[in-house]
């Protein structure tokens, strides 16, 4: 049947915007920066690692992992797997010491003890673990940029991560490629542990994510009620996905950001508005998913003025006057009836923070990717589609019951499964078939 | 450096393709170096790039779409998965006898297309629940070209899958200063073999989710039976590439289907479209 002559105007259509063009921003919003951190590490890994895999002499880096056992290719697998519980049982039990000391020190008001300690931490990180990275890139691919210059470029890039981790004049995409930097860093190094000790560390670290978030004395669960119950940020450093377009401090600026090392939880939308209609509707159980073109539009129609004008401690309230035109291009697009309700406001505003995910989050799923990806890509797809995936259901979770949630054991347990299952089952079928040419 | 070993040493042959390449680094020039890459590439590109432009210009725009095509590639990883399972016990198939490659061809496109059904019985429920949450939020329901790019979105999956665990999984070699050419077909690189049978296979897999899903919605006999089919004729022309030289005859024959499957979806969606704005304006 030959096509007609006037192609079907679909100008009807396009006038008329559709539900699945907004749904689902917040989402995505979470899962690329964790994309591509996995990428980089990846990358970064793959390109680095196959001189040190072919010389089997070099010994892995003394870290708090290898504390009790460090694996070597000439013992039994049951000698290893002993050795890398007992590492993993260590390692674990510092990080629940490190928390606790952590919480304590929280507890008891020392935040800029925890601040400055954060901002060593922080800059220790990007310069002397980047820069031992950046030399080995440099030496692998042999650009040639002299020493003085590196250095300069170093200090310059540890100085402004450093500066804009804690500043919330920093522009945010600012802010998000460091967190991911810093990420990436500390995963490179991490996936440098021998391999048993990797996958038992990785589940053990899962257990104990459940344990400490869940569980009514868990570290990270006693943290996050005192954050809360402050009315404060969460004394860690966490990735916000907040919408890129935002210049200005929307939320208030974190007052005690602390390192932590297991930072491992992830914080849901509070009291997200889910209402584009003029009453709250409870039964709605999608925030994430009709508050984002609320958000976006409200984010970029604020004016300055009104957001300082109406800052108290936790929320930038904005006044929604009903003669602002400012604010009415949202009242226009959406038919909100903004004067009667200024508790769906109050509500609307909270939900601009954001999704945040804790950097132990993209450190841990990046390590696993990355061993992983020292076996085989098919691997490294397997593992990041469950990782993924497990990150979806832990956001749908968080939707549905909207307290600090542990972003870990599901993403960890689906990770480890895949890969296992990859490496023993489908690595022999899939070659088999298609270095035969034969695909389907 | 050619490499003409049989399948079964073919992994050890890829890792010591990639192990020599980067040993060589230091001393090999910077153009050797990047002419390699540039080849690697340039297979990721034949193979993916049709798809890579369809995410680019019209998945990206709409993360709902980009979630679907993320949850397809888990599905057709968890479905290839539990067929790798159910076929461990009978690996390696010997390359040189046509009948085992056969069953198991059959046994997995059965076993695909039958996921597909329970697919398309997953997209209805999304459907629906997308249709109950816009009358909440006193929306519009989803219009049908919402439909045709979820169904878009969800094929795509399933070809991006394919190209990635079939292809690009094993390009890495690719990436070196050598090449490797099998047996049965000593006149094309490996490569660049998989490479373009990746390619037929996304587009097959990418139009074959739209055709399936307007037969199922319609409840078009036709469609329903030309989406299995093609997949099957398409899965069975691979296995010309076990005869020696047989590949010369089996890819332009792949591409032809590849093409049968892009013509067809074409006139499918065309013809719905005009339908659907005809019946639209005369309301």
């Amino acid at each position: 049947m030959p096509p007609p002559d006037d192609p079907p105007s679909t100008t009807t259509a396009a006038t008329k915007t559709s539900i699945i063009d907004s749904l689902g921003v917040e989402i995505v919003g979470v899962m690329s920066p964790v994309s591509i951190c996995m990428l980089l590490v990846v990358l970064i890994l793959t390109s680095l690692s196959s001189p040190s895999t072919t010389s089997s002499t070099s010994p892995p880096p003394v870290t708090a992992a290898t504390l009790i056992y460090v694996e070597s290719d000439s013992d039994s697998p049951s000698h290893k797997l002993l050795g890398a519980v007992l590492d993993a049982a260590a390692f674990v039990a510092l990080i629940a010491a490190a928390t606790f000391v952590l919480v304590l020190l929280y507890y008891y008001n020392f935040t800029s003890f925890l601040k400055n300690y954060l901002r060593f931490s922080v800059f220790f990180v990007l310069f002397s673990m980047g820069g031992s990275i950046m030399a080995s890139l440099l030496q692998h691919f042999s650009i040639p940029l002299d020493a003085p210059t590196s250095f300069i470029l170093l200090f310059n890039f540890a100085i402004l991560g450093v500066l804009s981790v804690f500043s919330p004049a920093v522009p945010i995409l600012l802010r998000q490629s460091y967190m991911v930097s810093v990420a990436v860093i500390v995963a490179v190094w991490f996936a440098r542990l021998p391999e048993w000790t990797t996958w038992v560390l990785l589940i053990a670290l899962a257990l104990y994510d459940l344990a400490a978030v869940l569980c009514p004395h868990g570290p990270l669960r006693i943290l996050v009620e005192l954050a809360s119950s402050r009315d404060e940020e969460l004394p860690a450093l966490v990735y916000e996905a907040r919408p890129a377009d935002s210049s200005h401090p929307v939320s208030p600026p974190a007052s005690t950001p602390v390192a932590s090392l297991g930072s491992v939880e992830m914080q849901p939308v509070s009291e997200a508005s889910n209402s584009n209609s003029s009453s709250v509707d409870e039964e709605e159980r999608s925030p994430l998913v009709s508050s984002p073109p609320v958000v976006r539009e409200n984010l970029s129609n604020f004016n300055h003025e009104q957001v300082r004008e109406s800052n108290n401690s936790n929320h930038a309230v904005v006044e929604m006057e009903t003669g602002e035109s400012e604010t009415l291009p949202l009242v226009e697009r959406e038919g909100f009836r903004s004067s009667s309700n200024s508790d769906s406001e109050f509500e609307m505003f909270d939900s601009t923070r954001g999704i945040r995910l804790g950097l132990g989050d993209f450190v841990f799923y990046s390590v696993l990717v990355g061993r992983a990806a020292m076996y085989d890509l098919m691997t490294v797809y397997a593992c990041y589609l469950a990782i993924i995936s497990g990150l979806g259901c832990t956001l749908i979770l968080l939707s549905v019951f909207r307290h600090a949630l542990p972003a870990l054991p599901i993403s960890i347990t689906l990770g480890v499964i895949f890969y296992f299952l990859t490496r023993l089952l489908m690595e022999p079928f899939v070659v088999g078939a298609s270095t035969n040419l034969v695909m389907f | 450096m050619r490499c003409r070993l049989d399948s079964l040493s073919l992994i050890v042959c890829l890792h010591l393709l990639s192990i020599d390449g980067d040993d060589d680094k230091g001393e090999r020039s910077q153009i050797g170096d990047t002419m390699t890459v540039a080849a690697g590439v340039g297979y990721v590109l034949i193979a993916l790039g049709p798809a890579l432009s369809l995410f680019a210009s019209v998945i990206a725009k709409k993360p709902f779409l980009i979630l679907t095509l993320l949850s397809s590639t888990l599905f057709w990883l968890i479905s290839l998965i539990i067929l790798a399972g159910a076929w461990r016990a009978f690996l390696p198939v010997k390359s040189t006898e046509l009948w085992p490659y056969s069953i198991l061809i059959l046994t997995s496109v059965g076993f695909q297309e039958g996921i597909r059904i329970g697919f398309w019985r997953l997209f209805k429920k999304m459907e629906d629940m997308l249709n109950a949450f816009a009358d909440r939020v006193s929306k519009p329901r989803l219009f049908l070209t919402d439909k045709m790019q979820l169904a878009l979105a969800g094929g795509l999956g399933h070809g991006l899958a394919h190209a990635v665990f079939f292809c690009l999984s094993l390009l890495t070699p690719a990436f070196g200063p050598a090449t490797f050419y099998v047996d049965k077909c000593p006149s094309i690189p490996f490569f660049l073999i998989s490479a373009i049978i990746a390619l037929g296979f996304v587009i097959i897999h990418t139009f074959s989710m739209v055709i399936a899903f307007n037969g199922y919605t319609e409840g078009k006999r036709k469609d329903q039976i030309f989406v299995p089919f093609a997949h099957l004729i398409a899965a069975l022309i691979t296995l010309i590439n076990l005869v020696p030289g047989g590949c010369n005859i089996g890819l332009p024959l792949l591409c032809i289907m590849a093409g049968t499957t892009l013509y067809y979806s074409w006139q499918l969606v065309w013809r719905r479209l005009t339908e659907h704005q005809t019946t639209r304006s005369s309301d």
